[in-house]
């Protein structure tokens, strides 16, 4: 019975993980942004496992065990970085037991570190909120960074799968050329855009790269709830100019929402990740959403 | 690694045509090769610039801040414009770090340190007695409040009841707990967690070296740790959902749980559903599931001498369904066996007053010996709500312990006794549901029942019932690093066979956590 019971589990053991196996790179991405990137770079190549969904905030997720099983055989892990997965990647990295995807090896990749950072070197006080002196974590919202880091990722796929090198390249530059091509309409559009409040800095590098200006952010600190006397500065400052309000599904609608009735904008909830399942197009399609919203309005 | 590559490529370029037997598509995808090469060495070169610039920056100190702003090239600004926002600050630049990313980042060589307070107001109505109490709870195995931990004999009674979790009426500063983590080096990670109570008195909590590089999804941890035996049992007091441990753990394991000095092994096996298999083996000094008492009582009680370890040992599978992003479940099995159990029962005759004598009692103490099995199973159920700060976010949890001592009368008052076995069952179990009715607000309620068998082999059934407490608490997370909570409980505990006693018990608590970032475990 024992016996029978074992060589069951022995071919059940074997027998999974076959429909990963048929792709060269078994990637877990930790957000769907990081996602679409791998499956740009890495197209049929790579089978691609998203960690989290793209309206949750990845600075509050638990390690979940489903999450410890896709990391257990994963080639490589792709995270944001800069430490926005700190409370739960690497305890979940730790319990997976996969020797390839610890920090420090090539199958550990951190999307935030292969590009200059936004918001590097702020005191280490905790006064200030939920500070990260490593920078802003944020990347995934521009353009260009993306396509820096797709560049980046196509030499790691590359160094863990020699013989799909020059595919993984070929995939990163075709996603550079496809976001060159909708840059200057982007540009065009965000030309003359009024700027944004937000309820935290994580659209800072879309509106860097554009020169969208940033009017305030809702919490005054990282981390830290909106407080009715930052609101009413924040109103006394703004009243009268033109502008829109953006947060994420997992930021409270009551402050974005009150804010934009008094000062008479629209307010928007964006996720900051594209949909579940997103490749390059989706992607894009994710940044067109957002350089919409942050347009003139008509 | 790449450096080499390029002049390859272009020498490939070079003598390509020559050779005469390349494509248009082999010299456009060469071409594109070297674009990339060429992006590339753009990037680590204006990386170089601007750590350059900056180290120009640093071995020029006492240049005034727009003095080595306007000296300092900041080679990405031309790539990113500078905010027009009024309140956005400058955009720092720095140079991407040397490619051996890591999440933890910031901490260099020294260890991640964290340092969590917890303090509590704390008030009962059994005159501050409660807290001690509910650890001491009636049952049938137990000789009441003389317990068979070495506690009775200990002259340091630092240890004793109203130590570690047990607060009197008013103010407790339950504990500090200073913790040290590090990745050793490719092989290992270690931690230290030290506990620290209002008295100043210093515990060692956990102290383990992991191994991290095993293949086949095995891990090795050695040391002084929480076992895994159950869900609570490895969570320190401030990851607890509510103040105080539940019944069944404070009674049948103690206020530590099991926690002890040994090794384990865990397996992850490669199979569709998340399944953790794991083994202990460790040293069996524990203060309630197989404790031994000191040499001076097992010579008084005719008891042999505490073995040699390792004397506990423990087995858990635990398997987690894949139910989508939102849920999230584990079921758990455990079971634990003490090669070695000990401890001494009292009781006493009371002899009635006749003409002779004045009214008398005798106290007669049996010492006996044997071994000691604990079962659990739990189940964790998680719902993620998806709104902001843990708003609408559910979990339940509940688990059911077992514990089974066999043991045997070695020394009575009685002398017909000695030598007759007698097996002592008491289980428990307790329930609790979280659930974030606001944003940064989360309520719970729990259940928990120490004693719903009670039972002695031999039919000799003594059953007084069972301990029970109903809980509820309010907890209000301000930020990730600062939590308040209050809690009530209602208490409903068998002090002896014969006694029950009633009572409410209210918590005021601080948890404040400094330093590195917690993981946020299942």
């Amino acid at each position: 019975m024992i016996a029978r019971l074992l060589t069951a589990l022995l071919v059940l053991t074997l027998g999974v993980g076959t429909a990963r196996e048929a792709a060269a790179l078994a990637v877990v991405a930790t957000s769907t942004s990081m996602g679409a990137l791998a499956r740009a770079v890495g197209a049929e190549r790579v089978g691609v496992i998203v960690l989290a969904a793209p309206d949750r905030d990845l600075h509050a997720l638990q390690a979940k065990p489903t999450m410890i099983r896709a990391l257990r055989d994963a080639d490589l892990v792709i995270a944001v970085g800069a430490e926005l997965e700190v409370g739960w990647l690497p305890l979940a990295i730790a319990s997976a037991a996969n020797p390839r995807i610890q920090p420090g090896q090539p199958g550990y990749f951190e999307a935030a570190d292969q590009v200059v950072r936004l918001d590097v070197g702020i005191p280490a006080d905790r006064a200030l909120g939920d500070v990260h002196p490593a920078g802003n974590p944020h990347v995934n919202l521009d353009p260009v960074r993306m396509s820096a880091i797709a560049a980046a990722l196509a030499e790691r796929m590359a160094g863990l799968d020699p013989d799909g090198a020059a595919g993984y390249r070929a995939n990163a530059a075709g996603f550079a050329a496809a976001l060159e091509q909708r840059l200057p309409s982007w540009q065009e559009r965000l030309a003359s855009a009024p700027g944004v409040l937000l309820y935290h800095r994580d659209a800072l590098y879309l509106l860097d790269r554009f020169g969208v200006p940033l009017l305030g952010t809702l919490e005054e600190v990282p981390g830290v709830p909106p407080t009715a006397r930052h609101l009413k500065r924040l109103t006394e400052q703004l009243r009268g100019r033109a502008g829109v309000v953006i947060h994420t599904p997992y930021q409270s609608p009551r402050a974005p929402r009150q804010m934009a009735q008094i000062l008479g904008w629209p307010v928007y909830s964006l996720p900051l990740d594209p949909p579940a399942d997103a490749d390059a197009q989706a992607y894009l399609d994710h940044l067109d959403r957002w350089v919409m919203s942050l347009s003139p309005q008509p | 690694m790449h450096r080499p590559l390029l002049p390859i490529a272009i020498a490939a370029l070079l003598v390509s045509p020559l050779a005469g037997a390349s494509t248009d598509a082999e010299i456009a995808e060469l071409r594109m090769l070297i674009e990339q090469m060429k992006s590339q060495y753009e990037r680590r070169i204006q990386a170089l610039e601007s750590r350059l610039a900056q180290a120009e920056l640093a071995a020029k100190p006492s240049a005034s801040p727009d003095a080595s702003a306007t000296s300092a090239p900041r080679a990405i600004q031309a790539e990113t414009r500078p905010m027009t926002a009024p309140l956005a600050s400058p955009a720092v630049t720095d140079a991407p770090r040397s490619g051996l990313e890591g999440v933890s980042g910031g901490d260099a060589f020294n260890p991640r340190l964290s340092v969590i307070l917890d303090g509590n107001y704390y008030h009962d109505s059994h005159a501050g007695e409660g807290a001690a109490l509910l650890g001491n709870a009636w049952q049938t195995a137990s000789g009441g409040l003389d317990h068979a931990h070495d506690h009775a004999a200990d002259e340091d009674h630092a240890h004793d009841a109203h130590a570690h979790g047990t607060p009197s009426n008013g103010f407790n500063l339950r504990e500090a707990e200073i913790a040290f983590a590090a990745t050793v080096d490719p092989y290992f990670d270690a931690a230290l967690y030290l506990s620290v109570d209002g008295d100043g008195h210093v515990e060692l909590e956990e102290g383990y070296v992991q191994t991290r590089s095993l293949p086949a999804g095995l891990r090795v941890k050695g040391g002084k740790f929480l076992s895994e035996f159950g869900y609570v049992n490895k969570q320190h007091p401030h990851e607890w959902d509510f103040v105080d441990q539940n019944l069944p753990y404070l009674n049948l394991l103690g206020q530590h749980g099991l926690q002890d000095t040994g090794l384990q092994l865990t397996w992850l096996p490669r199979l569709p559903i998340y399944t953790l298999l794991g083994v202990e083996a460790l040293q069996g000094d524990q203060e309630r599931f197989g404790a031994t008492l000191d040499p001076t009582q097992q010579q008084a009680l005719g008891l042999g001498r505490t073995n040699d370890g390792p004397r506990l040992w423990t087995a858990f599978a635990k398997l987690a369904p894949d139910l989508g992003v939102n849920h999230a479940l584990q079921l758990g099995l455990s079971h634990a066996h003490n090669s070695q159990h000990q401890e001494v029962q009292e009781h006493t005759h009371g002899h009635a007053a006749d003409e002779h004598h004045p009214e008398e009692i005798e106290v007669h103490r049996n010492g006996l010996d044997g071994d000691a099995d604990l079962w659990g199973v739990d189940l964790v159920y998680k719902y993620d709500g998806g709104g902001a700060h843990g708003h609408r976010d559910f979990k339940f949890q509940t688990e059911y312990l077992r514990s089974i001592k066999d043991l045997t009368i070695r020394s009575s008052a009685h002398p017909e006794v000695v030598g007759s076995r007698r097996t002592f069952t008491t289980d428990g179990f307790y329930a609790q549901a979280i659930y974030g009715f606001a944003p940064r607000w989360s309520a719970g309620l729990r259940y928990d029942v120490l004693g719903l068998t009670n039972e002695v082999s031999g039919g000799r059934q003594e059953d007084a019932g069972s301990s029970d407490r109903w809980t509820f608490d309010v907890t209000w997370n301000l930020t990730e690093f600062s939590r308040l909570r209050a809690q009530y409980a209602y208490n409903s505990i068998l002090e002896s066979a014969h006694e029950r006693e009633r009572f409410d018990a209210v918590y005021l608590q601080f948890l404040m956590s400094l330093g590195a970032h917690g993981a946020h475990a299942f």
